[in-house]
């Protein structure tokens, strides 16, 4: 039985999507998967009992059977924290072992997703590099790729691993397109010279970073006024309608794959909205619109949704919603998985996790 | 084509009914005001309505008695089976009374998409729906719920708002004004404003077209044909929806897009169309219109018999761009004759407070003799000894006879009330203001200038549209939206002429593009999701070797990175440092409702702030670029002030002409900016330094 630990340097870097995404390839050639996520920080109510977010996703998309409580032994709970701090022993290494032993039996391999930044949780000796070493496994480093900076948190990541062998290698994530020529011309040779091997670059995707506009109605808990045939369909941004309409319509026409949200009393701004076919209109303060604007919005098969929430309010939630992949949907599960193929070394990464395709 | 819409020999009403009050019952009966029309009720629960015999569907009317026309006022969701059923019977002209459809919201609007394809179906002429109905007063039609038939008159009107019908038909019912058609143009589901333009354009009944409008629904069709009609009748239009909030009352209102008011004013423009500004504007003028001769100048007398009013209405007329008549010697000789010494000979011609009805007569023969007036301005004020009565009763007949304009203002309130009803006796207006009267004059000898305007047609230009073609469907392939400098070629297809430039993605690239280019040079930054160059540090100018290009490199990538650190940046632009020229903008935001909207304007740091531009909608015609190029209030720093050199305008005005064909070729550009367009010195050309435009995805 082969295992990995998939870490990263921050928050919303990739790792369930990868994790994901080699589970179904490597399920696909013939393996058995296992999957973990030590450290639930995502916690979420299923049937009654308490678990993670992220591993109860996973274990859905990779039709894994293993009892939640073993997939996610450990709750990152206010009580959890307050006794690290205070120093109660809470044996949570044994949890660890206990549950790793479940999962690991009868798996060729399994993968782990740590949990937040590669350091977090090193107030209560779980931290990415000690699960690997207390499992004995090796870490896999997912980064995200927004500037140049990120080699500096690379090299930063390195340095807390501490020991070079317990690095099978690096996946870079989200890769701005203008940036993939530097990345793969410079920075890869330069991380190689280095002993970092590099798996593959995965340039940033539009599906991904968008979210669909069914999530957005029931993130927001919003009531659908016209088109709800329609919630299928991606959004990559989100506008503010809150100029006049003549800006508002220069403003839409750019990015016509958004959300626009504005007041329900913007007749203009909705009409410009309409106008420019973007994807969705987001009508905040509970106010509904003219008859006559949602008559325009269904004939051109916009849907209109409307929320209690000011727009203020809004345009928080919305922030939080694009932009972290939420692989729920078949679509975007496809599209890791393709994304996976066409720009990861997989053999190479089999490889090096000691593991062998069967197909 | 809609003869039978208009003039029909029998009217049948779906929906009509015999309980007052209802509107079933109300078309009824002002339809039947009119003895030799052939009335046919349809409503199946009764035999017969106010004595005529009805029948329980449009189907069931024999051949020999069908109806030329159906007015429908059943429930909207019977409406599209109303229509159906008018077709079966073969019925082409309907109008749809009820409202419920698209202004109510999205259960009304599939209804009028049903009706809209029922039309398509049988070829069916709708009016409406959700609509006032149409009076036609040379065929004595009343097909409308109103409360009052219109008297007969030669303006046309169409309204957009059933109320505005209403209150335009009492308040002309009041005083005595006519109209040749009374159309409520409700939805506009079918038959539209341009529709109707061309009936009146052959409307012998018709001289003067009035509109109020709150969109219009084929704007580059609408500017054709107000062209062609304005040649014939004046179109006068208030178009409402002006401001923001005025805007946003329309989308509410009508579910569309409002459309800017700059593109409103380029096309009514463009198509000789007299915008008021009010309804009180559209009715002033309307009735000048309709009783007016045109002025052949814009020269015009006033005639007093109080000196305040007359100064009052000079500066009004100054402020309108009218002229104050300068008279011929024998006029102010002839005036003289008659008029008490301490009166006034000169324009304004003041003939006293205590003139009587003859020397207003005479001061008005003489100033009407005179060639160097073209339109004439009565003031009448109450004095004690004032015979308001006599003096209206002359000017009135003064009226009738001239071949020049006279406006009339008795000021005052009830005593110059019988002087006002002696106008409007013989359907004279009264304008409660000397600056009212002025406006409508302006506008008088505004269309004189419109109707004999040369026929332009827009300037084609022969290119080759084959390599402009290629670029955009390549980007569209690419999803590329938002195009800047990289893009500059484009414009090469349209032989506007590009400065010198050179991409570089590295810093030693950009060494190497310099040295070879030949300094002074112009950095600016390549990104697609940068439009404000200068606003983040992303234009170097006049870098004078390679060390001022290392140095203004690496300090712009800094700078750039810092304002706006998610901007995807591609390299870097260097062009050839141009200097000695004027810079000037022209762009093009495509109008939801007219289309290719250009604007012009003079460039620069305070352009946005002064917002002195220019607009018309492409594609243009030669004299309509040059217009834009001269309206702009800065147009004398383009064309020299102080003994400066002037610059090159002949090429902007081939600039816009250019551009004009550009956005008229490709469609999908939603906008489109070369800003700055240097022009060099009078006969040195221009150059376009930068472009922006953006594609439809």
């Amino acid at each position: 039985m082969a295992s990995i630990l998939i870490s990263s340097s921050e928050e919303f870097s990739g790792k369930s999507s990868i994790c994901m995404g080699l589970g179904k390839i490597f399920q696909a050639s013939g393996l058995k998967v296992g999957y973990m996520k030590p450290v639930g920080n995502l916690l979420i109510d299923v049937h009654g009992s308490l678990t993670d977010e992220d591993s109860e996703g996973i274990r859905k998309l990779l039709g894994i059977d293993d009892p939640a409580k073993y997939i996610t032994p450990i709750h990152l709970t206010d009580s959890l924290i307050d006794d690290a701090l205070k120093g109660v022993e809470k044996d949570l290494d044994e949890r660890l072992t206990e549950a790793y032993s479940i999962i690991s039996k009868d798996k060729d391999i399994v993968f782990i997703e740590g949990t937040g930044g590669i350091g977090g949780g090193s107030m209560y000796g779980l931290s990415d590099p000690e699960i690997t070493s207390k499992l004995g496994t090796k870490i896999l480093l997912v980064t995200r790729f927004d500037s140049i900076s990120a080699v500096d948190r690379i090299l930063c990541d390195i340095r807390i691993i501490g020991n070079n062998d317990m690095l099978t290698g690096l996946i870079l994530n989200e890769v701005p397109i203008s940036m993939m020529d530097r990345v793969s011309e410079l920075v890869v040779p330069f991380l190689e010279k280095k002993g970092i091997k590099v798996f593959g670059i995965i340039p940033e995707d539009d599906t991904l970073r968008s979210v669909f506009i069914s999530e957005i109605v029931e993130d927001l808990r919003a009531e659908v006024l016209v088109s709800p045939d329609k919630l299928d369909q991606l959004v990559e941004h989100y506008l503010v309608g809150a100029m006049e309409v003549g800006s508002a319509i220069k403003y839409f026409r750019r990015q016509p794959n958004s959300a626009v949200i504005t007041g329900g009393d913007r007749a203009d701004i909705q009409m410009a909205a309409i106008d420019s076919r973007v994807k969705c209109l987001i009508l905040t303060g509970n106010m509904r619109p003219s008859g006559a604007v949602l008559a325009s919005a269904e004939e051109a098969e916009i849907p209109v949704i409307l929320v209690r929430g000011d727009t203020m309010n809004t345009i928080e939630r919305m922030e939080h919603l694009i932009g972290h992949a939420n692989i729920k949907q078949q679509v975007k599960l496809d599209r890791v998985i393709e994304l996976i193929k066409n720009h990861l070394d997989i053999p190479s990464i089999a490889e090096n996790i000691g593991v062998k395709l069967k197909s | 084509m809609l003869e039978k819409m208009f003039n029909p020999d029998s009217v049948a009403v779906i929906g009509a009914s015999r309980t007052k009050g209802k509107v079933g019952r109300a078309v009824l009966e002002n339809l039947m005001q009119n003895p030799k029309l052939k009335i046919i009720p349809i409503n199946p629960n009764v035999d017969e309505i106010l004595g005529l015999p009805c029948y329980p569907n449009i189907m069931d009317v024999p051949e020999e008695s069908k109806a030329d026309l159906a007015v429908i006022v059943v429930p909207a969701k019977m409406v599209p089976n109303a229509i159906n059923e008018c077709g079966r019977a073969g019925v082409g002209n309907v109008i749809v009374i009820s409202a419920g459809f698209k202004e109510a919201g999205i259960e009304g609007a599939r209804l009028e998409r049903e009706c809209i394809s029922v039309c398509e179906k049988y070829g069916i002429n709708l009016i409406g729906p959700n609509c006032l109905g149409i009076i036609d007063t040379a065929s004595g039609l009343n097909a409308s719920f109103a409360a009052n038939m219109a008297y007969e008159g030669n303006i046309a009107m169409m309204s957009q708002s059933g109320a505005i019908c209403t209150v335009t038909l009492d308040w002309a019912e009041r005083i005595g004004v006519g109209f040749s058609k009374f159309i409520s143009l409700g939805n506009k589901a079918v038959l539209a404003e341009n529709d109707f333009l061309q009936l009146f354009e052959n409307d012998p009944s018709t001289a003067v077209i009035v509109a109020y409008l709150e969109g219009v629904k084929n704007g580059s069709e609408f500017i054709k044909i107000a062209q062609r009609v304005s040649r014939i009748k004046p179109i006068i239009i208030v178009k409402s929806g002006r401001t923001s909030v005025g805007s946003r009352a329309v989308s509410s209102h009508t579910g569309t897009l409002a459309g800017s008011d700059a593109a409103y004013n380029a096309a009514f423009k463009q198509g000789g169309v007299i915008r008021a500004d009010s309804l009180e504007e559209m009715l002033d003028y309307s009735r000048a219109f309709s009783v007016c001769p045109l002025p052949m100048g814009r020269n015009i007398a006033i005639i007093t018999n109080a000196g305040g009013l007359g100064i009052l209405t000079a500066d009004a007329c100054y402020n309108a761009g009218l002229s104050i008549a300068s008279f011929e010697e024998t006029t102010v000789a002839r005036l003289r004759e008659k008029l008490p010494a301490a009166a006034n000979f000169y324009d304004p011609v003041d003939v006293l407070g205590d003139a009587g009805a003859d020397l207003y007569e005479h001061a008005l023969d003489v100033v009407l003799e005179d060639l160097n007036v073209n339109g004439v301005i009565v003031l009448v004020s109450p004095q004690a000894m004032t015979d308001v009565p006599g003096i209206a009763e002359k000017v009135a007949e003064k009226i009738k006879q001239s071949k020049k304009p006279i406006l009339c203002n008795f000021a005052g309130g009830s005593r110059i009330a019988a002087g006002e009803e002696v106008l409007n006796r013989y359907g004279i207006p009264n304008y409660s203001s000397s600056e009212r009267a002025v406006a409508s004059m302006n506008a008088l000898c505004n269309y004189h200038t419109i109707k004999n305007r040369e026929q332009e047609l827009p300037d084609m230009l022969s290119h080759n549209i084959g390599s402009a073609r290629l670029f955009i469907d390549n980007a569209s392939l690419e999803k590329r939206r938002t195009h800047g400098l990289e893009s500059m070629d484009i414009l090469k297809a349209y032989d506007i002429p590009v400065v010198d430039s050179r991409i570089a993605k590295t810093l030693p690239e950009a060494i190497n593009a310099a040295d070879d280019m030949g300094y002074p040079v112009v950095m600016k930054i390549l990104s697609p999701d940068i439009s404000h160059k200068t606003d983040v540090g992303g234009i170097r100018l006049n870098l004078k070797h390679a060390d001022d290009v290392e140095r203004s490199y690496n300090s712009m990538m800094s700078d750039v990175r810092h304002y706006m650190p998610d901007a995807v940046i591609t390299g870097v632009q260097l062009q050839k440092m141009i200097s000695g020229g004027k810079e000037v903008i022209i762009g093009m935001d495509r109008d939801p409702q007219f289309g290719p909207l250009l604007m012009f304007g003079l460039g620069g740091t305070y352009v946005e702030f002064l917002k002195d531009v220019s607009f018309a909608v492409a594609p243009i015609s030669t004299a309509e670029a040059k217009h834009m190029v001269s309206s702009i209030k800065t147009y004398p720093l383009i064309a020299g002030v102080r003994g400066e050199v002037a610059s090159d305008i002949d090429s902007i005005i081939q600039t816009l002409l250019k551009v004009s064909q550009l956005v008229t070729d490709f469609p999908e550009m939603l906008e489109f900016e070369i800003n700055p367009l240097m022009v060099m010195p009078e006969g040195q050309g221009c150059v376009a330094m930068d472009i922006r435009f953006t594609l439809k995805s």
